[in-house]
């Protein structure tokens, strides 16, 4: 039999009454890559957070290398071979790659005084054993996410690890990134490093995963081999319920009705270039390509953000010229931006103010104030209509959970009615059952008759969702597919220049 | 190696002194010479003290403007404790008491940011106002001149006198050591000690710090024991300069300081700054201080120009992106064209 490194047995946790997690048994042998899934709030979190020991469970057993703690400090945990990989990656933007690989040996054997040579050697070799070069002089603030995580893995083998667990570690990544981040995880894995690979990224988890468990409010519903499971029954295991993953594009024949908007030679220097085409009442048109392709600025033109240098926009057959983002809201344009915590969000205030933000104008009375009921009754239709889960509308919007601040920020942009609804990768870090709801919204929407660009690079949701995909590259439309005409692999292939 | 010069902000910084030097000495020659480097130096020296103790305050991300009201506590107490127990010794003591008045009273800054968490600013804005009311309400309020008799010859030790052909003798105050050996030792401090690397790490980010594992709140005391112990040997050495003792000495100048400092590259939001950088940022501003009315332009217009450049300096991040956007725009369109 293999060895175990990690065996968990019984473990129960509550907060304030709510059971976290509840009898969770697993258990993750040497250098096996065991995928952990579950929608948001399934428990995830606080089991890596007791294994690393940042919280300790109610009543079960941690077993470590065959031996048993009831309870584990974090200090003990990570000198077990257990690092956790998280999000922000805890590393320092204003030092080098070398201070950022070797300050942890500094601190740990307790020296006074550095020895700069010795930090070059030091992270020299930590970036060798995982087959990794980078400049050891680069500032680490100025490398992109990749090669942050790549230090931060670098910094956990450094540490003699034999688990790495991985929280999310492909959110911020472009294909190419997570394509090369798995070689490094099958690289570990020669190297007999367990991975405990955290996720919600179905189709990445068939790709990599050895073993995979499902975690469903708290419990564990699936233990599988990783080769008896296909991405619907994942689904189904994790929401509890069959997904509709039916297409979801238009039924109907849109070639004769005139266009809602019209872009024509579109360009903003060093950005984009030359963007032209069309986008009809009741479509769903995506727009994808890699990072630096310009998508992201296309949209944030058309929102009049970053005003276009020339080319022209008309709507409903009219020309317009949208340099402001003020305009652009007169002119019925709704934006739900990427990065909803940045951008879209207040998260501090009210979840009726957030609602409200973008319709304000509209919600005033006669003495040009804010009409208390008005704004009261637009957050209660919304908060209805989208079954945002909340006990007030006076509620901060950060006591919602990630799936209801993006129906949140939905209902924000909505809530000002508009005809054409541009949406930036809008299910970013939301879970498959808050997707599904997404995607059919954004169909319903559609099929009311409003137009709809979709920004995604998650490939089977823009196969799914859109009538049109245009791929961009480089600044310039590369190609237009019509729905008919495109697949997952063919649109994947175009996309990383394999045609 | 070259583009890593080029690209730090002390570079921008020298750039600056190189500009300023070659504008007023073609306008006047006469600036042009020993006397005027000497006439800088060492109307920078109490700042370059004073600064290089803020520095790695700044650098762990916090603003401080106590320090100044610590420097003037220490070094007038000192004075006025000396003279009137008839002390006639040197300096030294001067020194030794001076400083350990710092330190003590630079504990009140840490306790406050340590152990009760509040914001490094919100704090040394209290104890500014604070100090400046206790020097004079406890300690006295009136200007002293009155020197012990080994300590009273000290402003005239020099460690180099030239001759100068149109002003006569000019000379370099012997406290210009203690500004080299203060500054490589925190030059030191910084870049070779795990306490020196934790003040950049805090700064870089404070939570990653804690969980990394450095002594976060050692390493603040750390850097508010040198802030204060340097601003009383400011203290002490400005005021054996200029032969008073005032209780009041520094009020105002702690943002010329902040300025230096910021000058010489450091961030406002910590992580960054060096002692080279913060020696220069202090010179940019004595340079200008000094050196303008040689030019004919009116005293009164010093505050002005040290103001504009400080916006040219910190506009220059945003001034590279621009630029680099620009080279990008030109790069595609060449592609295009072939």
């Amino acid at each position: 039999m293999e060895k175990e490194i990690l065996r968990v047995e019984n473990i129960s946790k509550s907060f304030g009454g709510v059971k976290a997690l509840e009898n969770i048994n697993l258990n993750i042998k040497e250098g096996e890559i065991l995928c952990l899934v579950g929608e948001n709030g399934s428990g995830k979190s606080t089991l890596i957070k007791i294994i690393s020991g940042v919280y300790t469970a109610d009543q079960g057993d941690i077993y470590i290398n065959n031996h048993l703690y009831k309870k584990i400090k974090p200090i003990e945990s990570i000198k077990q071979g257990i690092q956790v990989i998280y999000q922000d990656f805890s590393l320092f933007p204003n030092l080098s790659v070398a201070e950022n690989l070797a300050i942890n040996k500094q601190i740990s054997s307790g020296k006074n005084i550095v020895n700069w040579k010795e930090f070059r050697q030091i992270a020299q070799r930590g970036l060798e054993d995982i087959n990794v070069s980078l400049n050891l002089d680069a500032e680490v603030g100025s490398l992109s996410t990749a090669d942050r995580q790549l230090i931060a893995i670098s910094k956990a083998v450094m540490a003699e690890a034999k688990l790495i667990i991985m929280d999310e570690p492909t959110t911020a990544l472009t294909q190419q990134e997570i394509s090369s981040l798995f070689r490094i995880i099958f690289e570990l894995k020669k190297q007999n490093i367990s991975i405990l690979f955290v996720s919600h990224k179905l189709n990445e988890i068939t790709e990599i995963a050895d073993r995979t468990i499902i975690f469903r409010n708290g419990r564990k519903v699936m233990d599988k081999n990783a080769k008896e499971l296909s991405i619907e029954s994942m689904e189904f295991h994790m929401t509890g319920r069959k997904l509709m993953s039916r297409n979801l594009q238009s039924s109907k024949d849109l070639s004769n009705v005139s266009p809602l908007l019209t872009v024509e030679k579109l360009t903003l220097g060093g950005k984009f270039n030359d963007i032209s085409f069309d986008l009809k009442p009741g479509e769903v048109l995506g727009i994808t390509g890699l990072l630096g392709s310009g998508r992201n600025e296309l949209a944030l033109s058309l929102y009049g953000v970053l005003p276009a240098d020339s080319g022209s926009v008309r709507i409903n057959c009219s020309d317009v010229n949208i340099r402001t983002i003020q305009e652009a809201k007169k002119l019925h344009i709704g934006y739900v931006p990427k990065d909803r915590i940045r951008d879209g969000i207040f998260l501090a205030q009210s979840i009726e103010n957030n609602i409200s933000a973008n319709s304000i104008d509209r919600l005033i009375n006669k003495f040009h104030l804010i009409d208390k009921q008005k704004k009261e009754t637009l957050a209660d239709k919304w908060i209805n209509d989208f079954s945002i889960k909340t006990p007030s509308r006076k509620l901060a919007a950060f006591s919602l959970s990630g799936g209801n601040q993006q129906r949140v920020v939905l209902a924000k942009s909505l809530a000002n009615e508009p005809i054409l609804l541009i949406l930036n990768s809008p299910t970013v870090g939301v879970d498959v059952g808050s997707k599904d709801e997404i995607l059919n919204l954004i169909r319903d929407l559609a099929n009311d008759g409003m137009g709809i660009i979709l920004i995604s690079d998650d490939i089977p949701e823009i196969i799914r969702t859109c009538d049109r995909i245009i791929l961009m590259q480089n600044g310039k439309v590369k190609n237009i597919f019509l729905k008919e005409e495109i697949n997952q692999e063919k649109l994947n292939n175009a996309m990383v220049g394999k045609y | 190696m070259f583009r890593k010069i080029y690209s730090a902000n002390e570079f921008v910084t020298f750039i600056i002194i190189l500009l300023i030097s070659i504008f007023i000495g073609l306008i006047n020659p006469a600036f042009f010479s020993i006397a005027s480097i000497f006439d800088v130096l060492r109307s920078s020296i109490v700042y370059i003290i004073l600064a290089l103790g803020l520095l790695p305050v700044m650098i762990v991300g916090g603003i401080d403007i106590s320090f100044v009201a610590i420097g003037a506590l220490s070094a007038y107490s000192t004075h006025m404790l000396l003279i009137n127990n008839g002390y006639e010794g040197g300096v030294f003591l001067y020194y030794i008491i001076a400083c350990s008045i710092g330190i003590i009273a630079s504990f009140l800054n840490s306790i406050l940011t340590t152990k009760f968490n509040l914001n490094i600013f919100n704090v040394s804005l209290a104890l500014y106002i604070m100090w400046f009311g206790f020097v004079r309400f406890f300690v006295g309020s009136k200007r002293s001149a009155t020197f012990p008799e080994g300590a009273s010859n000290f402003y005239s030790k020099f460690l180099l006198t030239v001759k100068d052909p149109f002003v006569g003798n000019s000379n370099l105050h012997i406290s210009i050591l203690f500004v080299v050996i203060i500054g490589l030792v925190l030059m030191l401090i910084l870049r070779y000690t795990t306490f020196g690397r934790g003040i950049y790490a805090i700064g870089g980010d404070r939570d990653v710090a804690l969980r990394t594992g450095f002594k976060v709140n050692r390493i603040l005391t750390g850097s508010f024991i040198i802030m204060g112990g340097l601003a009383a040997f400011a203290g002490i050495t400005h005021s054996f300069l200029i032969r008073l003792f005032d209780p009041t000495m520094f009020l105002g100048d702690e943002l010329d300081v902040i300025a230096a400092v910021v000058l010489g590259g450091a961030s406002i939001n910590g992580g960054r700054g060096s002692v080279i950088g913060t020696f220069m940022g202090v010179i940019v501003i004595q340079l200008i201080h000094r050196s303008i009315i040689l030019i004919g332009i009116p005293v009164t217009w010093q505050d002005f120009i040290v103001g504009f450049i400080l916006i040219i300096f910190i506009s220059i991040p945003y001034l590279k992106t621009i630029i680099k956007e620009k080279l990008v725009d030109k790069k595609v369109a060449h592609e295009e064209t072939k």
